[in-house]
């Protein structure tokens, strides 16, 4: 069984997801079209598919810092506590490499998600598109001339975001199981 | 044998609540996220508002760690 975080993210987070798909599907199959409702649809479920990834990932910080927190003493625990949920990236920024690297480098090693995984390389290009496409939908940016990416294209990401948030759990798991000397949760 | 009804995880505290924050020192606070089950063994995890000056300092704990504080009057 994997963290928490990542449970929810499989029951929970990804089959909310696939709905929004599923709607952006219909909204592309509608006789006759309807450009615009196409395109909200689309930069929606951009926004959303962000979104997700970004709180599975802010899940997963927050289940590895109260198990690490919970190894000591109660009045030392909430001083823990305090310094993980300090000024902790993820609550504001996207769920970029860079922001990612960021909060859970906080556990004290460096995170390389590229040599995680040999599919990481381009799931991370992935990412990189999705949270630049973030931005362009969340803020009306200037839409360049091919147009917003493809629902075959949300859906890799979407598959990517997947592959990279059962690695990033992986990667945790051992991290906090050097640390802690225990495993951190049933893997 | 009946068979045992399936354990809800039970959330104690709400959004907006106000609680002392054991083990702190008399440190109390508000509630305002609910994390869900991302304690040790599914315990619920808050996000609380401590009022501090000149802004206000936020900490993520487990249930067990927080008193709801009875509301006035």
């Amino acid at each position: 069984m994997p963290s928490a975080s990542l449970q929810h993210w499989v029951n929970d987070r990804v089959p909310r997801l696939t709905e929004i798909e599923a709607q952006c599907a219909t909204s592309q199959a509608l006789v006759p079209s309807n450009p615009r409702l196409r395109e909200e649809n689309l930069r929606g479920y951009i926004m959303l598919l962000s979104a997700h990834f970004q709180g599975f990932c802010r899940d997963l910080y927050t289940e590895s810092a109260q198990i690490t927190a919970f190894r000591v003493r109660a009045t030392l625990r909430i001083l823990i506590q305090a310094q993980f949920t300090a000024h902790r990236t993820l609550d504001h920024g996207n769920p970029n490499l860079q922001n990612l690297r960021k909060d859970f480098e906080r556990f004290g090693f460096t995170l390389n998600l590229a040599d995680a995984d040999p599919g990481n390389p381009a799931r991370l290009q992935h990412l990189a598109e999705l949270n630049k496409w973030r931005n362009i939908a969340a803020h009306h940016g200037t839409v360049p001339p091919a147009g917003l990416p493809s629902l075959t294209d949300l859906h890799d990401w979407r598959n990517s975001c997947n592959g990279l948030a059962a690695s990033l759990d992986g990667v945790m798991y051992n991290e906090l199981r050097r640390i802690l000397r225990r495993a951190p949760w049933v893997p | 044998m009946a068979e045992k009804e399936q354990e809800k995880p039970t959330v104690l505290l709400n959004l907006g609540d106000r609680v002392k924050i054991r083990h702190s020192g008399g440190l109390r606070g508000r509630i305002v996220e609910l994390r869900g089950p991302l304690g040790p063994g599914g315990v619920q995890v808050y996000r609380v508002r401590v009022r501090r000056k000149p802004e206000p300092k936020y900490i993520e704990l487990m249930e067990d760690q927080l008193e709801l504080v009875a509301a006035k009057g």
